[in-house]
């Protein structure tokens, strides 16, 4: 498959070598090609699904030590198992992911994003890339305002209808059917997995989140958090959880009953009502200065700050690459290698300049 | 440690704090109707008695050990399991096997021996938990009494001197249909925490590993039941 120009600069290995070759690279005008097997495998295609599925079939492939990287015209996405041994992220990329409502212009946007780190196994994430879209759009059926007259009240009830079905099918021991893990039809009431997503209409963004993965929008070059990361120290989740009858008690940092180091979660099923799946919903109207949306988990988060990460969305923006979306998520990608993130790394970058034509 | 088995006493005792008296009570203890148990006779002040009332007659002898000194703590977690005797067993004393039942074990290597006493064995944890391996030694495996015990002696986590004794004795109610296992263990408390921490900490992986055992036994034993119709 030919590879679009930016995973040339993708395609590179973190290391004072590579940077080298990188920088090398960077100063000739004419591109000879990604030389060597890279840590990054690249699929370029405007369709979200069939980069979806290429992706997760490099993935898998390739096993936990390669990354990937995909691009689209109108985001991009990394993700790589980094210092840990498996991969247990997922990632979810479906444009145009819900019919317009009656009355809708048919090409109205409608994108939905998603970002899903998973632990104790990699099935509820793989899970959730799977379905956590088909819940939503459902849900968005259901209601009855088109969506461009949807209420945030009427966005949270939306989300929150969705999460719970997730949590209820993971939980029931309906496994994605792309899975294959380790744990062999058994049911795994210790596996769980964070989930914040995005979607994306002409006037607005709507983010929910579960977990510790995060929402962060570029607006003239500063940093917007759309989501709150789910700590069980944050003062609300910590009244919360002791008032269930629960304990967040310091074992390697703050965790609930001294286990999980997150206040909410897809699955765990072991840790209701303690850890629960409501998701935080905000609905934020886009504007003229409005750069791009990152989705991340943890992995990134832990050592980029919002502000670093908007720096380097707006840098790679300023170099006028077509496909600046997916250089931005694997340069991200790259820093929090380079930063030694001891966790999986995957970044989800979505334009979100208006009249950026397909 | 997801190998560690932990105790929530069904009934509270006097060294519980209110916390932990909550989570008995919306649920978090595994049943326990346990059999009131008759004190063994041993010397005033050195016996701990903490789990009489929670460890069932039957197999308390097993589960004795000194009280635990400042610095240490200790729980018993009882399990109750649809399931023969027999089949229960056959899954707890696979020391080399331990993910067969414990979810929170990702891998398991042998370092010396093969499945009996002294054998020492390697595991690796699954994501998300404050630890990443364990390096455990089996102590006891009575195939006779049904016990059998480790010793953690190494591994990346916080739980020192940790031995732990796992027990596993017909149901009174339905000998031949039910099991109750019991696992308890004593333990350092790691710097910085209470032992209240500890046993929470613990108890909540014990107890999804026995319950995770439970749900093994159970289908083991339907198998088994299919196959003999």
């Amino acid at each position: 498959m030919s590879m679009a120009e930016v995973c040339c600069d993708s395609a590179v290995v973190v290391g004072a070598e590579a940077e080298a070759r990188a920088r090398a690279r960077a100063g000739r005008r004419r591109r000879a090609g990604v030389e060597g097997a890279g840590r990054w495998n690249a699929t370029a295609t405007a369709a979200g699904v069939a980069a979806e599925e290429a992706a997760t079939r490099k993935r898998r492939a390739s096993g936990g030590e390669a990354g990937l990287v995909v691009v689209a015209k109108r985001h991009g996405a990394a993700s790589v198992a980094g210092r840990r041994r498996e991969m247990e992220d997922a990632v979810s990329l479906r444009e145009a992911f819900a019919a317009p409502a009656n009355g809708e212009v048919a090409a109205a946007r409608c994108d939905f994003y998603g970002v899903f780190d998973g632990h104790g196994c990699s099935h509820v994430a793989d899970a959730c890339r799977e379905r956590m879209h088909e819940l939503v759009a459902e849900e968005m059926g259901a209601g009855s305002p088109a969506a461009a007259a949807r209420e945030p009240a009427s966005w949270t009830e939306t989300m929150e209808r969705s999460f719970a079905r997730m949590d209820a099918e993971v939980i029931a021991g309906c496994r994605a059917e792309s899975g294959s893990c380790r744990c062999e039809g058994q049911k795994c009431d210790h596996v769980g997995s964070t989930a914040v997503v995005a979607v994306v209409e002409e006037s607005r963004v709507v983010v929910a989140n579960c977990g510790d993965s995060r929402a962060v929008l570029c607006r003239g070059g500063a940093p917007v958090q759309l989501s709150s990361d789910h700590k069980p120290d944050r003062p609300d989740e910590l009244e919360r959880i002791e008032a269930a009858g629960g304990r967040v008690i310091f074992w390697e940092g703050a965790r609930v009953l001294g286990v999980l180091a997150m206040s909410r979660s897809i699955g765990d099923a072991y840790l209701k009502p303690y850890v629960t799946a409501v998701p935080e919903v905000t609905v934020t109207g886009r504007s003229d200065f409005d750069e791009c949306l990152i989705l991340a988990s943890d992995g990134l988060w832990d050592v980029v700050s919002n502000e670093a990460a908007c720096e380097v969305a707006q840098s790679c923006l300023r170099r006028g690459r077509q496909r600046w979306c997916a250089e931005a998520a694997a340069v991200l990608t790259k820093l929090a290698l380079a930063r030694r993130s001891s966790d999986n790394i995957s970044v989800v970058v979505v334009d979100l300049r208006r009249g950026n034509a397909l | 440690m997801p190998c560690i088995p932990a105790s929530s006493p069904g009934i509270p005792h006097q060294h519980q704090h209110q916390h932990h008296r909550a989570l008995a009570g919306v649920g978090m203890a595994v049943g326990c109707a346990a059999e009131a148990a008759v004190a063994a006779a041993g010397v005033a002040g050195t016996r701990c008695g903490a789990h009489d009332g929670e460890v069932p007659m039957e197999v308390a002898r097993h589960h004795e050990h000194a009280e635990p000194g400042s610095g240490r703590c200790c729980s018993a977690v009882v399990q109750h399991v649809a399931a023969p005797a027999a089949a229960v067993w056959s899954v707890v004393r696979r020391f080399d096997q331990p993910q067969a039942y414990k979810r929170f074990v990702r891998s398991c290597a042998l370092l010396a021996g093969d499945g009996g006493v002294g054998t020492l064995r390697e595991v690796r944890v699954v994501s998300g938990l404050p630890a990443a391996s364990s390096r455990e030694r089996l102590e006891i495996l009575d195939d006779e009494s049904h016990v059998l015990s480790f010793r953690v002696v190494g591994g990346e986590h916080r739980l020192k001197n940790y031995l732990s004794v796992t027990t596993v004795h017909p149901s009174p109610s339905a000998p031949t249909a039910a099991t109750v296992v019991v696992e308890s263990y004593v333990v350092d408390v790691p710097p910085g925490n209470t032992p209240e921490d500890t046993r929470v900490f613990v108890d909540t992986i014990v107890k999804c590993n026995l319950q995770s055992l439970a749900k093994t036994a159970e289908k083991l034993a339907a198998g088994a039941r299919a196959a003999g119709s």
